[in-house]
């Protein structure tokens, strides 16, 4: 437990309020978009150092661009218009938070490690490519396998959705 | 120690993350609310991966990456997509399965 | 033969689905030539020597059989003869009548069925026709449904005919259990052959008897026919008087085999009978409705019948019936005349002097009643008087059914003298313009007349010729009689037709000038009573119409209870579905809010489990 550690516990949860409490959805989304950069660095201490680039140029680096790519395009720069169908649940979404919070906490709280810090480490093997690529290939080729078949689809999806009718465009 | 730390982070996001899920009422920012969720999940997984030096909890929360980008593909196309007939982004406007 | 059933069938069916589209006159016609070609296949039949018809194993062990012989055919001419006659007099009785197709569809059903259950050689094809002639008398009787007179007389007779039915399915049964079958041909077999009868088939005698009353209105089930009277009258000439009623009478002659060996059961056939005798006659003397007399009447004629079946005289009861088919058909033609005539008036004490205004139909009238009453050499005369002497020559008759056979037979002469002279003679009292009835109606009711005078010269007592009895032996059971010498005979003979005559001679000077005279006390009681019918419909109705009319009231209640509770039930679900509906708000956020809500608490319960 080191100042790296509190540091970006603070950063995490400072760019994560912003993110949900923001009116300006830019500003959101670029709160969210710092979260994950902090997050892919929090993932390399914590050995996993091919998960960490990936956070950073995957999540952070194509998603977030993406969802500021939205925005900008609908101009919805402006989150929050119109009259609140729901208003009660300003009161209850809190609550709700809070108890997810308290039952995962009580569950996390009494974790104790199993194996000792330096074995643990030594398996991962630093989490790099290497370690983990045959792990993935070999052991749960399947999954990967049908996680690409689902980016294949979703690819194919996204663009259908937002194709233009029969060729009304040009 | 620290496993407990980034747990309880871990713990803390997903709570701030399902606030927000609920209380935002534009979509963009609703499945932005949602990323955060599922982020503060991954960072779940890596925890348990450092503390039991399992390298197959790091390839679950790599296929969790990729699977949150596939969502967040298609869900945008749907914004986008309701978006050119509605002109409108909020969520509480897309509630015709009522009854 | 099929066709004799199966021509008349075909006109209900088409007149019951197209009949709407025929104008009148069409179905009366129609359906009048269908009767007449089943006469003429009759006659035919006859001369062929019969027909027989068989669909062996159509129930288990029972043939589905029908028979042309001696007996059937002679019923067959009955029916189809009367009921092309009086089908022909309905084409006018029912001009203008909105369900004029209807009535033939419904008559033609009538004569279809009739023709089934005389035609039968196994009881359960006779049961069909037996039905179906009780459901032709129910549609008919309430053929004006509107009113809901007419619908209760429909239901009533259709109800007490049912308990006769009961009867009837019993008395299968129990001979089915006794012998293994129900064809007519092969239980006459069975039985005549046999030398040990099971000692049970004294049941099965009263089973059957009991269905002839239902159906044939003896005592005590007679209350249906004086209102039957609310059905049109050319029903009541045909299904009361001269065919179905005779139903009864048909059954058991059929079945003269087994009763001829059953003494006891035969008492009782002749008792019922000759009380019916007696009751109809009494209560005839009291009524003011044209058609209730003649409806007492015919339940005391019917009577007559019983009586001859049970003392043994199997044909001298069939020679009844065709007699008593003619006069009595007649005589509710005549009234049917009547009251067409006077535009529905029924009551008598409005009518009278319709000598002069309807010459035809007096005439008519005047034949009916006296062949009726048996005035001499008259068809009346010679069927009842042998019935009268076979009380005294038959093996299970006696002196007693003779003497109040006799006195029956004194008041019927009575009684008819009086229809007739509070109908036709002195001074018109009603408000009406009456004219004589068309043709189409009064011609048939020419050729019932002639009938009802001549047709008793089929059988004559000794020395004469008998054509009837010999033509029915072959299908009748062999009784041994015990015929008077021939001056006895006619000596009895005499007596019956002074005893007519004198009633004719009461019956005259007692009802002419009716309403000028004073009668004393105990005859205007005894006529109150008589017109109640002495009360029996009043009984029943307290002792078991009511009691089943509230039965059926609380079952209704319970009913609708059991009726509520399920629609309640079903309600209360819907009640719920809609609320557990008001979770499909539409709102995603509001559908995250419950995905996390729950989440959080399976997770807590996790955690504390």
């Amino acid at each position: 437990m080191n100042l790296f550690d509190l540091v970006a516990g603070v950063v995490l949860l400072l760019t994560g309020f912003l993110a949900v409490q923001s009116k300006n959805a830019v500003h959101a989304a670029l709160a969210l978009a710092a979260n994950f950069i902090v997050m892919g660095t929090v993932f390399m201490r914590l050995e996993a150092r091919f998960l960490g680039w990936i956070e950073i140029i995957v999540y952070a680096g194509a998603i977030m661009v993406l969802f500021i790519f939205v925005i900008m395009l609908l101009y919805d720069a402006k989150a929050d218009l119109g009259v609140d169908p729901l208003p009660w649940l300003r009161l209850w979404a809190p609550g709700v938070a809070a108890l997810l919070f308290l039952g995962l906490a009580w569950a996390f709280f009494g974790f104790r490690a199993p194996l000792d810090m330096a074995t643990a480490k030594a398996a991962l093997f630093g989490g790099t490519a290497q370690a983990l690529g045959p792990v993935l290939w070999r052991d749960w080729l399947y999954a990967v396998l049908l996680v690409a078949a689902l980016l294949l689809v979703a690819t194919v999806a996204a663009v259908a959705l937002v194709k233009p009718e029969g060729g009304e465009e040009r | 120690m620290t496993y407990v730390y980034y747990l309880l982070l871990s713990a803390l996001l997903f709570a701030l993350g399902a606030y927000g899920a609920m209380r935002r009422r534009s979509v963009l920012l609703l499945l932005m609310s949602v990323e955060l969720m599922l982020n503060a999940a991954n960072l779940g997984l890596i925890t348990f991966a450092r503390a039991w030096g399992s390298l197959a909890a790091q390839g679950a929360a790599l296929l969790v990456v990729a699977l949150a980008a596939a969502e967040v593909a298609v869900g945008l196309a749907l914004v986008v997509a309701v978006f050119r007939v509605r002109e409108s982004t909020t969520v509480d406007d897309l509630s015709e399965l009522k009854g | 033969m099929l066709l004799a059933i199966g021509l008349p069938l075909l006109g209900f069916l088409v007149l019951g689905l197209f009949g709407r589209r025929f104008k009148e006159p069409t179905p009366g016609v129609l359906a009048s030539a269908l009767v007449g070609l089943s006469f003429s296949i009759s006659v035919y039949l006859l001369f062929v020597g019969g027909e027989r018809f068989a669909l062996a194993d159509w129930l288990p062990g029972i043939p589905l059989a029908l028979s042309f012989d001696h007996l059937s055919g002679y019923m067959a001419l009955v029916v189809t003869g009367i009921g092309f006659l009086i089908h022909v007099y309905a084409i006018g009785y029912m001009a203008g009548d909105e369900g004029f197709s209807r009535f033939f569809a419904y008559f033609n059903f009538f004569i279809a069925a009739m023709l089934t259950l005389v035609f039968a050689d196994s009881y359960p094809v006779m049961f069909i026709g037996w039905e179906g002639v009780g459901l032709a008398s129910f549609l008919l009787i309430g053929f004006w449904y509107a009113d809901w007179k007419n619908a209760d007389s429909a239901r009533k007779a259709f109800v007490v005919n049912r308990i006769g039915d009961l009867g009837f399915l019993l008395g299968m049964a129990a001979l089915y259990a006794f012998f293994g079958t129900l064809s007519i041909s092969g239980l006459k077999e069975a039985i005549e052959g046999s030398l040990v009868l099971p000692a049970g088939l004294g049941l099965v005698g009263l089973l059957l008897f009991v269905a002839a009353v239902g159906k044939s209105a003896q005592v005590p089930l007679m209350v249906w026919l004086p209102d039957a009277m609310a059905g049109p009258t050319p029903v009541s000439a045909l299904i009361h008087a001269a065919t179905m009623v005779t139903a009864g009478v048909y059954l058991l002659a059929r079945s003269s085999f087994l009763y001829v060996n059953l003494p006891d059961v035969s008492y009782w056939i002749a008792v019922i009978g000759v009380l019916t005798a007696l009751y109809g006659a009494l209560s005839a003397l009291g009524q003011w409705d044209i058609k209730k007399i003649i409806a007492y009447s015919t339940i005391s004629q019917l009577g007559y019948m019983f009586l001859a079946v049970g003392v043994g005289a199997y044909w001298i009861a069939l020679f009844h019936v065709m007699t008593h088919a003619f006069y009595k058909a007649l005589l509710f033609l005549a009234s049917g005349s009547v009251i067409h005539a006077l535009h529905g008036e029924q009551d008598v004490r409005k009518m009278g002097g319709l000598k002069k205004y309807l010459p035809r139909t007096h005439l008519h009238g005047l034949i009916g009643a006296l062949s009726l009453a048996g005035f001499p050499l008259m068809a009346g005369f010679w069927s009842k008087d042998a019935i009268i002497t076979a009380t005294l020559t038959h093996p299970f008759g006696g002196l007693g059914f003779y003497l109040v056979a006799l006195f029956t037979a004194f008041l019927t002469a009575i009684y008819a003298m009086r229809w007739y002279v509070l109908v036709f003679l002195g001074e018109y009292r009603g408000q009406g313009h009456p004219h004589e009835a068309p043709a189409v109606m009064t011609v048939p009711n020419d050729v019932l007349a002639f009938g009802a005078t001549f047709a008793g010269f089929l059988a004559l007592p000794e020395p004469f010729w008998n054509l009837i009895e010999p033509f029915l032996a072959p299908a009748l059971a062999e009784v041994e009689a015990h015929p008077f010498g021939l001056w006895t005979e006619w000596g009895l003979i005499l007596l019956s037709a002074v005893v007519a005559l004198v009633g004719l001679w009461a019956g005259y000077t007692l009802y002419a000038n009716y309403f000028k005279k004073k009668l004393p006390e105990w005859y205007r009681a005894f006529e109150r009573a008589a017109l109640e019918a002495f009360y029996v419909d009043k009984i029943y109705n307290a002792f078991l119409v009511n009691p089943a009319k509230e039965t059926a009231k609380l079952l209704g209640f319970t009913d609708r209870g059991l009726d509520a509770t399920y629609v309640a039930t079903a309600s209360e679900v819907g009640a719920l579905g809609r609320v557990l509906a008001r979770l499909q708000t539409g709102y995603a956020r509001f559908y995250a809010f419950l995905i996390l809500f729950f989440a959080g608490l399976f997770v807590l319960w996790g955690v504390v489990r």
